[in-house]
């Protein structure tokens, strides 16, 4: 029965990680990898390691998306005045 | 063989596929909702494993969980404010579907553990969860219009 649960925590991993990759923008990108930090806190709690899982839990739910989503920001924001001065 | 690793399982496999394949695919609005619904669902999930496990240290991680989902939810209800504010994602049927597994699955746990230091912290994450599952979702579908656009 413990093996089930660490098939199923696998394969959501396996999955979103696939996911992330096969999409092309940063921005989806960045969604699907807090679902990806999720997952992995949840393979870690199976594998009995909690206190991996909760700063996994910390850093991939809000951090990591946090930094992608500014830097995304101001990148796109950077183009669009670049843009603006050139015309 | 345990009842309470079972239950979790099905939660985690139901939850984490679902909101997979809402993340993976579709318009963005559905995808950021998906993204809320995944740490709504996994945060039973979490409170059913640490059961089974008999551990009550593993309801940590559930707490640290409904703490921060929403925060991550709001993180990109701002910053994506300018793609998502001409039709805002109206999901409140899902919402309330989390909403109530969070809610079944505390109330099951604290019959379990009885009165005591635990029920009261089953309790608190039972309301930081929907609490801050039902504010998600009233910010993404603009529900604070001041707030929300940039």
């Amino acid at each position: 029965m413990t093996d089930a649960v660490v098939v199923v925590a696998l394969l959501a991993v396996a999955g979103c990680a696939t996911a992330a990759v096969a999409n092309r923008d940063p921005a989806r990108q960045a969604l699907i990898l807090a679902v990806l930090g999720t997952s992995l806190a949840v393979l870690f709690t199976v594998l009995q390691a909690p206190d991996v899982g909760l700063s996994q839990l910390a850093v991939g739910s809000a951090l990591t998306p946090l930094l992608i989503m500014l830097s995304v920001r101001k990148v796109r924001r950077r183009s669009a005045h670049g843009k603006d001065s050139r015309q | 063989m345990n009842g309470w690793i079972l239950a979790a399982t099905v939660v985690l496999a139901v939850g984490l596929g679902t909101t997979l394949w809402g993340v993976a695919t579709g318009p963005l609005g559905r995808r950021v909702v998906a993204q809320n619904l995944s740490t709504a669902l996994v945060c039973p999930g979490l409170l059913l494993l640490s059961q089974g496990y008999s551990r009550t240290a593993y309801v940590d991680l559930a707490l640290l969980l409904a703490l921060l989902g929403p925060v991550g939810t709001l993180v990109f209800v701002r910053l994506l404010a300018d793609e998502l504010g001409d039709n805002p994602p109206q999901a409140w049927g899902p919402t309330w579907v989390a909403a109530g597994v969070g809610t079944v699955v505390v109330a099951v746990l604290c019959a379990v553990t009885g009165p005591g230091r635990a029920m009261v912290k089953l309790l608190v994450i039972g309301a930081l969860l929907v609490g801050g599952n039902l504010l998600a979702s009233r910010a993404l579908s603009g529900g604070f219009p001041g707030v929300s656009r940039d």
